[in-house]
């Protein structure tokens, strides 16, 4: 039942969609794809669906040759990022649709369909429309669709991103229930959110420019993220890659002066190299630090997101709660140099800080 | 800029309907000279009905608008000098960026040196300043928006700026970046800008104030951080913050305020005497209800038994990456607590968590009881 | 909004609707009288003005020097059916293809095809009665119901495939795809669930080709020739050196009544319709 990608590439008007995908993808796992905007996440699930022809590479499951069965023999269930269902049809008839296409009888595609819908919440809404639902409904249609279908492969493609912020925060929890219950399906879910990726992933699978540049659990990406790139994309705000250099046991960020490198890099040879700091690890302090001017304020959550400039280099600083910070104000940020990622000048990991925190 | 008043104002869509089913309560507020604020709460709270108001769009079925004093109520949009930028951009398609941003002030008879100088300053803070000459459908949505944005600054007498969720068509990449612009811009040309979103995020993160709406009223106006630190009602506590606010059912007699069989120090004692239950609805056998208050990120795990500290039974763990959220159980009651990564999972399931005392808050009925009433 | 500004748009809409209605009203009154009726000025109040009689309309259903139009208007109602039901199949197969492949003709991408069929609609009619006439002639079928119908259904097509390739332009992929995805064949996705929702455009569409369909005289009259009578040809021969005004009024809202019918009976889905145009 695992499904299996070697090679899968693909471009679209000389535009590379996916360049060289390999991967095993388990029954009974759920895989959180996380990327920016354009990294190739989509194309990744539309060729799995069988949507999206690819230009080279094999897809296989069961010893099946799967870019040779078209999308309707395929057993393989979407959810779209924006709220897809059949207009014409009521909830109920929905998913049903998938049901009775099956030739399932009428007795199982009644009760499949009442217990898929009971599952999302919605078993009051049987005879309403689509178009009368609020957009949380709406997805959780599409979802009690394809639940219901017990798919081989669950493919959901960055199903949170359009609704507000508490109806994510409350899908996503609810998401973790639903998805234990799927069995030995493959689930794919595509993600821009650190929260998502680490929250609902057995395993993350990083994409970037088309490209899978790490695989893991949540845990290993996101302790050892292997590159400066994945550092970025897995943390949310992105993580704080400064330019440095190493000399004799001593390291320079930037042009700040030279300090002793911290007891976990003391192995570093010497040589220019990037540090890397999570925006968690750096603190705003009232009496020291180095100075900073901040240039914009986001609120995220129950974090404030402080932009600073600290001699040139671009930081963000996470504050845990929600803080008044005004622009253009002089702060001391104070830097845990003992969570410092060290990472070669090509943005290659060399060392991670240690975690206490792996399961 | 001016400053917006709106006295007792209230609407309603169906004439002679009862006032507690009005899409917008008659309230109160003051939009000051020089602020951003903004409206949020979730879609039919009546914040849209509010910024038409403002507008003029919507000629209000009771109470005044005033713009620096002067009676608006009556007055068509165009009167009232406001600019407003709206979800879509709103551009001249066949016209270049320059063109666009000169616009309004042509049609306001400006000679021509006076708008160029005008037009070159706004384009700056922009960040469009080399892209003058450019035709304006070739702009990506975000630079529309900005330009949608900059014709309104570029008139010097706009009594005040309402922006309706200019950011629903922007990518989110773009977002980020859009954002920071528009926070910018408004710190340089400090205008009255009153910003309606869904997104309580996106709005704590370029206003100065926010007004919290729902069900026609306004639950609470304040700083983010006052929302944060002490939202007034439980409806608050949830709506911002992420995860939500904690409320605990506690029982209060008259030694104090006790959870799961244990004492509990708040910040202030909630009133002694209870508002007597409003006889009315299904909300009167809530009203009276005693609850305490605690945010996630201030419930703290305890290594030995100490003041307000309580056995709890470890439930959940998520991982949000930085942080993990722990929810956990007292006393039968749940609650969730922001961990840093770096302190592990706690082993077994079995807890001390702490609730810090001046972080723990009284809500009496949904309310935060600041006010000893009776 | 001022007092003479509101009384200024009533009295605008007031002429315009006489402007409209006029006709028709003329059109009923005149059908209700005789040679008498009809001279001097415009008169509209029966029994006031005139003495109304049923001459005109027992002259149009076979009476006395008159035409039976009763043949030409079923031979004119199975024509419009006919190729209007073949040209909605034909039509939104063509436009759902144009709507969701690319195709390519040469340097012709799917917006040139569309266009390419609308076209046919732009030449002058007697450019194509011609071509019409000889290969009807070929194959037999000149003067005849089958003939017409294929004629019509040439002209009817361009304007299906045109309003519904619009329409299913506007229907999310996503759709199709989720019913592929969830066991369905093409042509299965298409029938199962991008015709139930595109019912509206199918009206419009339906509309249209029934009111070109119906009202067409130019090519009827040019490859019919005793065999076939169509409506329009069949009012138009009513005509004489002395008009008949009564019989052509009777005969004229006679054959409008289908249309006015029809058009009542899908005015809902019409309105739906165009609002779904509307808010792209």
């Amino acid at each position: 039942m695992t499904l299996t990608a070697r090679g899968l590439t693909l471009s679209v008007e000389g535009v590379d969609h996916l360049r060289d995908i390999t991967l095993d993808l388990r029954p009974g796992r759920i895989y959180t794809v996380i990327g920016r905007t354009l990294a190739g996440k989509s194309s990744l699930l539309r060729v799995l669906a069988g949507l999206q022809r690819v230009d080279a590479g094999t897809l296989t499951q069961d010893g099946t040759d799967l870019l040779q069965v078209p999308v309707w023999r395929r057993d393989t269930a979407m959810v779209y990022q924006q709220f897809i269902n059949y207009p014409h049809l009521n909830v109920f008839d929905n998913v049903a649709f998938p049901l009775r296409r099956a030739k399932l009888s009428g007795e199982q595609v009644r009760l499949r369909a009442t217990e898929s819908l009971a599952k999302v919440g919605l078993s009051d809404f049987h005879a309403r429309k689509p178009s009368q639902l609020s957009g949380g409904q709406q997805q959780r249609v599409a979802l009690a669709r394809a639940l219901a279908r017990r798919c081989k492969t669950l493919l959901l493609d960055e199903p949170l991103v359009n609704l507000d912020y508490k109806l994510r925060e409350q899908l996503r929890e609810e998401f973790r229930e639903l998805f234990s219950g799927v069995g030995d399906s493959v689930v794919v879910y595509t993600t821009t959110e650190t929260t998502e990726a680490m929250m609902l992933g057995d395993e993350v699978i990083v994409m970037h420019e088309g490209r899978i540049v790490q695989t893991g659990t949540p845990a290993e990406v996101f302790d050892a993220p292997a590159t400066t790139t994945v550092a970025q994309i897995i943390n949310e705000p992105p993580m704080n890659i400064i330019p440095g250099t190493v000399t004799g046991g001593r390291m320079r960020l930037n042009d700040l002066g030279a300090v002793d490198l911290p007891a976990h890099l003391a192995g570093l040879p010497d040589g220019p190299c990037q540090f890397g700091l999570r925006a968690t690890d750096l603190s705003l302090s009232s009496s020291e630090g180095l100075r900073g001017d901040v240039t914009f304020v986001e609120i995220s959550g129950s974090e404030t997101f402080v932009h600073v400039v600290i001699a040139d280099i671009p930081m963000v600083v996470q504050l845990e709660g929600i803080h008044d910070v005004s622009l253009g104000d002089a702060v001391l940020v104070t830097i845990r140099s003992d969570r410092l990622f060290a990472f070669s000048a090509q943005g290659d990991l060399l060392v991670a800080p240690s975690e206490q925190g792996g399961r | 800029m001016a400053q917006l008043e709106l006295l007792d104002v209230g609407h309603c869509y169906v004439p002679g309907e009862g006032e507690d089913r009005w899409a917008l309560k008659p309230l109160t507020v003051t939009f000051e000279a020089g602020k951003t604020y903004a409206l949020v709460g979730p879609s039919g709270c009546g914040k849209t009905t509010l910024l038409n108001i403002l507008s003029g769009l919507v000629s209000p079925t009771r109470g005044r608008v005033l713009f620096d004093g002067a009676d608006m109520t009556r007055r068509s949009t165009r009167e009232r000098n406001i600019a407003q930028v709206f979800q879509f951009p709103v551009i001249y398609t066949s016209m270049t960026v320059y063109q666009n941003l000169a616009f309004p002030l042509e049609c306001r008879n400006w000679d021509s040196r006076r708008i160029d100088a005008k037009v070159r300053t706004v384009a700056e803070a922009l960040g469009l300043g080399d892209r003058l000459k450019e035709p304006a459908r070739k702009l990506n949505a975000d630079d529309k928006q900005l330009i949608s944005l900059g014709r309104g600054l570029v008139r010097d007498d706009v009594a005040a700026l309402l922006m309706d969720e200019p950011l629903t068509v922007i990518d989110p990449q773009l977002k980020f970046s859009l954002r920071r612009r528009i926070r910018e811009i408004s710190e340089q040309f400090r205008p009255t800008v009153i910003y309606v979103t869904h997104d309580q995020y996106e709005a704590m993160s370029f206003v100065e104030e926010l007004l919290v709406m729902k069900d026609g009223q306004v639950m609470q106006q304040g700083t983010p951080e006052e929302l944060f630190e002490s939202p007034r009602s439980a409806y608050v506590g949830y709506f911002i913050g992420s995860p939500s606010m904690n409320f605990l059912d506690v029982t209060q007699d008259g030694s104090g305020v006790w959870l799961a069989g244990q004492r509990l120090a708040m910040s202030w004692q909630p009133p002694a005497a209870r508002v007597p239950a409003e006889a009315s609805g299904a909300g009167a056998a809530q009203a009276g209800v005693l609850q305490a208050g605690i945010r996630p990120e201030y419930v703290r795990l305890a290594s030995a038994p100490g003041p307000n500290t309580f056995p709890a039974r470890l439930q959940a763990v998520r991982d949000h990456g930085p942080l993990r959220v722990l929810h956990v159980e007292i006393g039968g009651q749940r609650l969730a607590l922001k961990l840093a990564r770096e302190a592990g999972v706690p082993h077994g399931d079995t807890l001390l968590v702490e609730l810090p005392r001046a972080k723990v808050l009284p809500y009496v009925g949904g309310q935060l009881a600041t006010v000893v009433a009776g | 909004m001022s007092r003479a500004y509101l009384t200024f748009k009533y009295a605008f809409i007031a002429v315009w609707a006489s402007f409209v209605a006029g006709p028709f009203v003329w059109a009923l009154t005149t059908s209700f009288k005789d040679a008498n009726g009809v001279q001097g000025g415009a008169t509209y109040l029966p029994w006031v003005d005139y003495k109304p009689t049923t001459r005109g309309w027992q002259d149009i259903f076979g009476g006395e020097g008159g035409v039976n139009v009763i043949q030409p208007f079923l031979n004119s109602l199975q024509i419009t059916v006919l190729a209007s039901a073949i040209s909605l199949v034909l039509g939104s197969l063509a436009a759902y293809g144009l709507s969701r492949y690319t195709y390519r003709i040469g340097r012709m991408k799917n917006a040139d095809i569309v266009f390419f069929f609308v076209s046919q609609r732009i030449m002058p009619p007697i450019v194509l009665v011609i071509p019409f006439f000889f290969l009807l002639q070929f194959a037999g079928l000149l003067d005849s119901i089958p003939g017409l119908v294929i004629v019509t259904v040439a002209l009817l097509l361009p304007i299906a495939v045109w309003v519904m390739v619009d329409f299913f332009n506007n229907i999310p992929r996503e759709i199709d795809e989720m019913a592929m995805l969830d066991g369905c064949h093409p042509f299965a996705a298409f029938v199962r669930t991008i015709l139930p929702n595109s019912l509206p455009g199918i009206t419009v569409a339906a509309m249209f080709c029934a009111v070109f369909g119906w009202n067409d005289f130019f090519f009827a009259f040019r490859l019919t020739f005793t065999e076939v009578q169509t409506l329009p040809q069949a009012v138009v021969a009513l005509n004489s050196s002395i008009p008949p005004w009564w019989t052509l009024s009777a005969a004229s809202l006679f054959g409008i009544s289908p249309l006015v019918l029809l058009a009542v009976w899908v005015e809902r889905y019409l309105s739906r319709g165009n609002l779904a145009g509307a808010v792209r």
